[in-house]
């Protein structure tokens, strides 16, 4: 219908510039218009006597309207638009032919990639056509004859920023890709999206595959600490991926024998599903975990459902400061429930009397002799500081400042405990780390200490916490928290901070109040938990229920795990990459200066290369680097530090990688990549069969060699009607007021 | 008014005297329901009411356990507060050992544990009260005599537990005060006898039976009277410095339980 009226389809409207081709001097035109105006003015004028002044002022926007669109027509009006030089130009046509497109329902996803890349630019033949392949590599080919699914890895952003940089010789117009849209070296950054949005070429992408594969089930995710202490349970959280109900067992394995099994229910209002497994780990030493979920049917791919994660159990002792200003049964309770043996030294400064303090826990008998630590070297040799029932006013200015930076530079983790003299009513609220703290707390003046008891609950995002497990593997741990006697007392804290997070809460006569909340400051976390009282279920409970011991041993190893070692090393990232991250800082937490950072890269097998690591534009102190994983299996990593040749510091970790099994997962057709990948390169998405208006993107590319060209409109249907209906309209009206 | 009317009024005005008692009686019922009760403080002490031994005579009284009550845990309370940071409550506590609610005080004295008698039941709780976590001071029994009664008992409760002497290097006699000089804190006999001493119990002991950590869960005061020093602190005649020896050692016992 457009199209009949205005002669050109819309599109071309859209893309097209109006102008009018006509080279009269527009001063002319200026002058006649005035006089045409000004004249049919004057005519009606003359007429006044026959008609009303609204009936003439009416006649008069007629006849000016109709003279307005006779003199738009003879200004020549015309679309200008910029369009392909065809025969000049080129489009690059590219397949992925990574592992994962030999999928296919009856076709291969290759197979279709294909035909729709070639029936892309079959309605565009005067354009060069360029053939790329692709998959962790980018191959020029002469045609798809030949090509078979075999990349063991899928890099997009590579390939495309080489195919496109390999072009220049030619004026390339547009890439029109065709993939699944899995891409094994993780997913596309903002950083590499617009490096190849910023090379000027449309990137069109055709998904192929199915985004849904009701018979399979993947194992798309395995998270479980890289390292650990022996005798820990560690949670692994595993994530599968389903397009149906159902219902399927995660079992894990270390060598040949079964660690863990967990019965996990697959809603069918979601497709991923994330299940958490407990796992004891007691020997020292490297474990290579292997995750497997089966649902007990057939699947069209079985590689998919095995994971694997390398953890190191190691020897580690942790160091926790406990400063507590009155002697009080949680303060030992809280003792008893560490293990005296265990990981973790809890060193404890207890003020007995006025006038005098008795420490605990003692590395050495100096040991905070003189009180509460006053250099950063004293207090960053603990990863975590618990402050009780004590006085903010009992805190120098300058041991204040030491606290605020164990948390933000140290990394280390505060937990403040309530109490007569505690948070609010020790005047935290208002002390130099109030800006740390999770809470708004009270003001001092209003007692917000009460020692009424008070049931707990745990809070939907406790139930997430590995530290907040109270259950045994298997058993509910809601219900290990809702049969708790009620705590001894608790403390009010006032409104929360956005940023805080409430693991537990308490059921006081007043409503629920916040009881264990945590937030991140700076490098370290900073918890609250509102009372002195967690000490009953100790006394109420069972000697054999050991929930209370449980719940001191495993908050207090989450401080300590959460603070950061002054020199580390990780490897993050996908299976086919990882990201080395070196750390190294002294004593006192400062990043070293003035070193040189390398790292040894060695696989099982004995492949070993070694790699710069250039010091970070971001943090000081810190080393990063990528290093690509060819091969599957263990990878050892060392970080060396040295100063003037010399080696100073040394720091190792290690990982699994499944870089050759990477094709076989996220199997499903990843349409949002491609998606994003268009848009940010001004393309357009097209699902595999439905490539309406391609050959127009093509032909209107505005890349390559372009030309203008201008088409009339002054013949469009549209304007001839509109000219007739002006003044078919005036006749019809003077006719009614019968001055014709 | 009609018969049917006055009927019809009748009902209404019944029926709203029937609401309005109910109203008034739930009223009654919520001003008479007990409010949660606040905690006085963290520290309380508890005195253990326990049964007396049927074949002791205990100056033909029954409640032995009433020995120095409850002038002894006033004066000690004091004491705690004056030279502690503990916040202790004013008030002490008495509980039987099958109180249920014993174990919401981790701390409990029993005086005169000579005449004790422990049944199987109680000792089974009291058991599971030490291991837990809760701390028993017992005083005031002096001689052999005693001694073998108090025994009796506490063998119910720890059967395989050994009661041994204290070592001197223990921390309950070093978390507050240093407490080196083993005195025998006498009795008010003293004041009028001169004798610090009772029955055949010439030679104090500070006694304890320990848990599976080396920590002391019952402190055994035997051949002294430390509820007669705190009982008689405001006496003139009882020396000053035994009731100061005796805070401190309590002092001691209670940051102790309180500590490890």
């Amino acid at each position: 219908m457009f199209e009949f009226f205005f002669k050109y389809p819309r599109a071309d409207y859209a893309r097209s510039d109006l102008v009018f081709t006509a080279e009269w001097p527009v001063a002319w035109l200026v002058f006649i218009a005035v006089v045409a105006v000004l004249g049919i003015a004057l005519m009606l004028w003359r007429h006044r006597a026959r008609a009303a002044p609204g009936q003439l002022a009416v006649v008069w926007v007629l006849q000016v309207t109709m003279l307005v669109i006779a003199g738009a027509v003879l200004m020549q009006p015309a679309l200008r638009t910029e369009q392909l030089k065809m025969d000049d130009n080129a489009v690059a046509l590219v397949a992925d032919r990574s592992q994962s497109m030999a999928y296919g329902d009856g076709v291969r996803r290759i197979d279709t990639a294909i035909d729709n890349l070639e029936a892309a630019v079959s309605e565009s033949a005067e354009l060069t056509t360029l053939r790329y392949a692709f998959a962790d590599a980018v191959d020029r080919l002469d045609d798809f004859a030949a090509l078979e699914p075999d990349g063991a890895a899928t890099n997009i952003a590579a390939s495309l920023v080489g195919i496109i940089d390999g072009a220049r010789s030619q004026s390339l117009a547009a890439v029109i890709l065709a993939s699944d849209g899995i891409d094994t070296s993780g997913a596309l950054s903002t950083q590499q999206l617009t490096e190849i949005a910023a090379l000027g070429v449309p990137v069109h992408t055709i998904g192929v595959g199915g985004d849904q594969m009701p018979d399979d089930i993947e194992l798309s995710q395995v998270i479980v600490p890289d390292k650990t202490l022996p005798g820990t349970t560690v949670t692994a959280r595993a994530s599968i991926r389903h397009d149906r109900e159902g219902t399927a067992r995660i079992r894990v394995y270390d060598g040949d024998e079964l660690l863990a099994t967990e019965a996990v229910a697959l809603p069918a209002n979601t497709t991923m599903t994330t299940a958490l497994v407990d796992i004891d780990l007691r020997e020292v030493g490297y474990h290579h975990l292997q995750f497997s979920v089966d649902t007990g049917g057939d699947e069209p791919e079985l590689r998919n459902n095995s994971r694997s994660a390398l953890v190191n159990v190691q020897e580690q002792q942790f160091r926790a400061l406990y400063f507590e200003g009155e002697p009080r049964w949680e303060y030992k309770f809280m003792r008893r429930a560490m293990d005296p043996n265990g990981d973790i030294r809890l060193v404890s400064l207890l003020r007995v009397s006025p006038n005098k303090y008795y420490r605990q826990g003692l590395e050495t008998p100096e040991q905070l002799q003189d009180g509460f630590p006053t250099t950063r070297d004293e207090l960053f040799g603990y990863d975590a500081l618990i402050i009780g029932s004590i006085e903010a006013a009992s805190f120098s200015e300058q041991q204040l400042e030491l606290v605020h930076s164990f948390v933000s530079e140290r990394g280390g983790s505060l937990l403040l405990l309530a109490g007569p003299n505690g948070l609010g009513n020790g005047g935290w609220g208002q002390s130099g780390i109030a800006d740390l703290l999770p809470a708004m707390l009270p003001p001092r003046a209003s007692d917000s200490f009460h020692r009424y008891k008070v049931p707990v609950r745990l809070t939907p995002q406790g139930a997430d916490m590995q530290m907040l497990r109270l259950a045994q593997p298997g058993e509910d741990n809601r219900a290990a928290w809702s049969d708790l006697p009620a705590i001894a007392n608790y403390q009010e804290l006032g409104s929360l901070k956005p940023a805080a997070s409430t693991l537990l809460d308490m059921q006081t006569t007043t409503g629920n109040q916040p009881l264990l909340v945590t937030q991140p400051f700076g490098r370290g976390h900073v918890y609250i938990l509102a009372t002195g009282g967690t000490w009953r279920w100790q006394m109420s409970l069972p000697l054999e229920d050991q929930r209370h011991e449980k719940f001191w041993q495993q908050l207090i190893r989450a401080l300590v795990a959460n603070a950061p070692p002054g020199i580390s090393l990780t490897a993050s990232g996908g299976s086919t990459e990882r990201r080395l991250r070196a750390e190294f800082r002294d004593d006192a937490y400062r990043p070293v200066e003035g070193i040189a950072v390398s790292a040894v890269v060695s696989h099982e097998d004995g492949e070993s290369f070694t790699v710069e690591l250039p010091p970070s534009l971001d943090e000081s102190g810190v080393f990063t680097a990528n290093v690509p994983l060819g091969a599957t299996g263990t990878w050892y990593f060392e970080a060396i530090a040295e100063r003037d040749g010399e080696p100073l510091y040394t720091t190792r970790t290690s990982a699994y990688s499944e870089s050759e099994e990477a094709e076989y997962f996220n199997i499903r057709r990843n349409s949002a990549l491609l998606r994003r990948l268009s848009e940010a390169t001004g393309g357009q998405y097209f699902d595999a069969g439905n490539l309406d208006g391609i050959d127009e993107l093509l032909r209107y590319s505005t890349a390559g060699i372009t030309e203008q060209i201008f088409r009339p409109v002054w013949d469009a249907p549209a304007i001839f009607l509109l000219l007739l209906l002006v003044k078919f309209g005036e006749w019809l009206l003077r006719r009614r007021w019968r001055t014709i | 008014m009609p018969p049917q009317s006055r009927a019809t009024t009748v009902l209404i005005a019944t029926a709203c005297l029937v609401l309005a008692g109910a109203a008034l009686g739930q009223s009654a019922e919520e001003r008479h329901a007990n409010p949660p009760r606040e905690s006085p403080g963290e520290f309380q002490f508890v005195r253990l009411a326990y049964s007396v031994n049927r074949f002791m005579n205990y100056g033909g009284r029954s409640q032995a356990w009433q020995t120095d009550y409850p002038d002894a845990e006033h004066h000690f309370l004091k004491g705690i507060d004056r030279l502690t940071t503990i916040d202790a409550a004013e008030q002490g506590h008495v509980l039987v050992p099958l109180d249920a609610d014993i174990f919401d005080y981790p701390w409990i004295y029993a005086v005169e544990v000579g005449h004790w008698y422990l049944n199987t039941q109680e000792a089974a709780r009291l058991r599971e009260y030490l291991l837990r976590g809760g701390f028993l001071m017992v005083d005031d029994f002096h001689g052999s005599f005693e001694w073998a009664t108090f025994k009796s008992s506490m063998e119910r409760v720890f059967p395989d537990r050994p009661i041994v002497e204290i070592p001197e290097g223990d921390e309950a006699f070093h978390v507050l005060y240093d407490l080196d000089q083993r005195i025998q804190i006498p009795g008010r006999l003293f004041i009028m006898t001169g004798q610090t001493w009772e029955q055949d119990g010439r030679v104090p002991h500070w006694r304890g039976i320990y848990d599976d950590e080396g920590r002391l869960m019952v402190a055994i005061n035997w051949n002294m009277d430390l509820g007669d020093a705190w009982e008689h602190a405001d006496w003139p005649d009882y020396p000053e410095n035994m009731t100061a020896l005796a805070y401190r050692f309590g002092i001691n016992y209670l940051i102790y339980a309180m500590t490890h």
